[in-house]
C-alpha cells in the first residue's frame, strides 16, 4: 500500500505533500502547546513498536502476510494529533530506512496510512465505545475502528491512483478496497484484542490518554480529512468520473501527457523498436557502470 | 541479530558518502522532482537519467545485487498497472511505460540517497533543513529503539514456539497475538516512562543538541552545481 514514486500525477502527490505538511506542522504546534514533554519518548518507542509490531505477521489468502499497520490503535491510545504524528514518523522512516514508498509521494502515504487511519479509528472509536466503555463493547469498537480505518485507508489509496489515471479506479477500487477488506478483519481484530489485554492489565493507559483529548478546533480539521476524499468519492461517482472533475484534474498534469499519443502503439511491426530501445539502454546503462564502478575502485587503491 | 542492516553500506568510502546529508537531500530531491516531469515518451531523457543513475551507482560502491533487489519493491504496483491498464478508459502505452520507468529512476535515486548516508547524518540534515524538531526526535528515538524492541518481539516469539505445538484455532490466534501485542505495548509503555526520567535527570530540555557534522565543503558545491546543470541541461 506504500505508493512508489512516479504513480500518482505531479499534482496529486503536490497537493497531498502539502496537506500532510501542514497537518504534521499543525499536530507538532498543537502537541508542543499542550501536552507534557512526556509525551516525546512515549512516542518516540511507540514508534519503534510499531516497526517491531509489524514483524509478528500472520499468514493471508495465497501465501501473503499481514501485519498490524496500528494507526487506529495509536490514535485510540495516544489520541489523534499524537497517534498521527507517531505513524507518520514510522511512514518517513520507512521511505528512508526501507525505500518503502517514495519520496516524493511520502505526503500521500503519509495521508493514507497515517492521517486517515489516525482519524477515522479514532473518530469511530470515540462514537462506538461508551465511557467508560465495558469490555465486550470496547472489543467491539476497536474491532470496527481498525476494520474501517484500514478500509477507508485502501479506498483513498484507489482513488488517488485512479485519478492519477496509473491505475483505472474501476479496478483499483475493488481490488484494493476488497483485499483490505479481508486483511482488516486482523488489523480489527488485533486492535481490539490490544484494548483488552489493556483493559485487564493496565487500565490506566487506556483512561490516561483523555488529557490529549482534541478539542473543537481539531474535530474540524479532522473532519476535513475525512470529509474530502468522501466528497471526491461522491462527486466521482462509484464507476466513472464524470467529465468536468476530470478535466479540472488533469489539466494541471497536461504538461505530463504525451503530445499526439495516436497510431496504434501496440502494433506487433513496432516491437523490434521497442526490443531496440530497451536493448540500447540497458547496454549503455550497464555500460557506463562499469566504466564508473571501475574509476571510482582505481582512484580509491591509489 | 545484526544491529547494522539499516545502515549497511553507510560506512563505506566514496566520494558520494563524503558529501554532507543536506547536500545530498537537496539533490537528490532535485533529481526526483526532474524524473516525475519528464513527459511521456521523450526517450533521449529517459536515457539521460539512466546514464546519470548508472554513473552514480558506480561511483557509490554500493552492490549492484542489493540496488536490484531494492527496486523489485515496486513490481505489485507495476503488475496491478499492467493488469489493470486495459480496463481504463484511455488505454495508452506509452503513459503507462513513462509512469514505471519514472518509479524506477526515482526509486534509484532514493536508494542512492538513503544507503549512501548514515540515518544519524540523514536525521541531523533534516532537522537543518528545517523539519520540525519533535519529528526529528521522534525518528531519533525509533532509530534508537528499534532494535531492542525488535529483540524483544524475537524474545516472545520464540517463547511462545517454544511453548505450543502448531498453529490454534484463528480466534484463539487472535487473542494470543493480541496479547503479545499488547505485552510489548505495555513494556514500551514503561520503557518510555523510565527514559522520560533518565532524560530528565540528565538534563533534558526539550532542545536537541547535535555534535560536529560534516562540513559544507567544495565537492558539495561541484554536485550540487552538477545535478542543476544536468536537470537543466536534459529538460524536456
Amino acid at each position: 500500500m506504500h505508493i512508489p514514486d512516479g504513480f500518482l500525477s505531479n499534482k496529486m502527490w503536490l497537493a497531498l505533500d502539502a496537506l500532510s505538511g501542514a497537518s504534521i506542522l499543525y499536530a507538532a504546534r498543537r502537541l508542543r502547546l499542550e501536552a507534557s514533554a512526556r509525551i516525546v519518548p512515549l512516542m518516540g518507542v511507540l514508534s519503534a513498536f510499531v516497526f517491531a509490531a509489524q514483524l509478528l505477521n500472520f499468514p493471508v489468502l495465497g501465501g501473503t502476510s499481514g501485519h498490524l499497520v496500528g494507526g487506529a490503535l495509536l490514535a485510540i491510545l495516544l489520541g489523534p494529533l499524537a497517534g498521527f504524528l507517531t505513524m507518520a514518523t514510522v511512514l518517513i522512516a520507512q521511505a528512508l530506512f526501507l525505500q518503502d514508498g517514495g519520496l516524493a509521494a511520502l505526503g500521500a502515504n503519509i495521508f493514507n496510512i497515517g492521517a486517515v487511519t489516525s482519524f477515522s479509528g479514532y473518530g469511530l472509536f470515540r462514537l462506538l465505545a461508551g465511557s467508560p466503555p465495558r469490555e465486550r463493547r470496547l472489543a467491539w469498537a476497536g474491532f470496527v475502528s481498525g476494520w474501517a480505518s484500514l478500509v477507508l485507508s485502501a479506498v483513498c489509496c484507489a482513488l488517488e491512483l485512479g485519478l492519477s489515471r496509473a491505475i483505472p479506479l474501476e479496478v483499483g477500487l475493488p481490488a484494493m478496497a476488497g483485499y483490505h477488506a479481508i486483511i482488516g478483519f486482523a488489523e480489527g481484530g488485533l486492535t481490539a484484542g490490544v484494548l483488552v489485554f489493556l483493559v485487564r492489565v493496565r487500565p490506566d493507559l487506556i483512561k490516561g490518554t483523555s488529557d490529549l483529548r482534541m478539542g473543537l478546533a481539531d474535530w474540524a480539521v479532522a473532519l476535513g480529512f475525512v470529509a474530502l476524499p468522501v466528497l471526491v468519492l461522491i462527486l466521482a461517482g462509484s464507476s466513472a468520473l464524470p467529465d468536468p472533475l476530470e478535466r479540472l484534474l488533469s489539466s494541471a498534469g497536461a504538461m505530463t501527457e504525451p503530445r499526439n499519443d495516436a497510431g496504434d502503439l501496440l502494433s506487433p511491426d513496432r516491437y523490434p523498436e521497442y526490443l531496440r530501445a530497451a536493448a540500447i539502454l540497458v547496454v549503455g546503462t550497464a555500460l557506463v557502470y562499469l566504466v564508473a564502478r571501475l574509476v571510482q575502485g582505481r582512484s580509491r587503491k591509489s | 541479530m545484526r544491529h547494522n542492516f539499516l545502515d549497511r553500506y553507510a560506512g563505506l568510502d566514496s566520494p558520494l558518502h563524503a558529501l554532507e546529508a543536506r547536500t545530498k537531500l537537496v539533490g537528490f530531491l532535485a533529481l526526483i522532482l526532474g524524473v516525475l516531469w519528464i513527459p511521456a515518451g521523450s526517450n533521449l531523457i529517459f536515457f539521460a537519467y539512466f546514464l546519470l543513475t548508472a554513473v552514480l551507482m558506480g561511483i557509490s560502491q554500493i552492490p549492484l545485487g542489493y540496488i536490484v533487489g531494492r527496486t523489485l519493491a515496486i513490481l505489485p504496483f507495476v503488475v496491478l498497472a499492467g493488469l489493470a491498464a486495459p480496463w481504463g478508459d484511455h488505454f495508452e502505452g506509452v503513459r503507462l511505460v513513462a509512469i514505471v520507468l519514472r518509479s524506477i529512476l526515482s526509486l534509484l535515486f532514493l536508494i542512492l540517497l538513503t544507503s549512501t548516508t548514515a540515518f544519524a547524518e540523514l536525521l541531523r540534515g533534516l532537522r537543518k533543513l528545517g523539519c520540525p524538531k519533535i519529528l526529528v526526535l521522534n525518528l531519533g528515538f525509533l532509530y534508537r529503539y528499534l532494535f531492542v524492541l525488535t529483540e524483544e518481539v524475537l524474545r516472545m516469539r520464540q517463547a511462545r514456539d517454544c511453548r505450543r505445538v502448531g498453529r490454534a484455532p484463528a480466534l484463539a490466534e487472535f487473542k494470543l497475538l493480541g496479547a503479545m501485542l499488547g505485552t510489548l505495548l505495555v513494556r514500551s509503555f514503561e520503557r518510555a516512562e523510565r527514559m522520560y526520567q533518565a532524560m530528565l535527570s540528565r538534563g533534558y530540555d526539550g532542545d536537541l543538541r547535535i555534535l560536529a557534522p560534516r562540513k559544507f565543503t567544495w565537492l558539495d558545491l561541484g554536485f550540487l552545481a552538477g545535478v542543476t546543470l544536468f536537470i537543466v541541461g536534459v529538460r524536456p
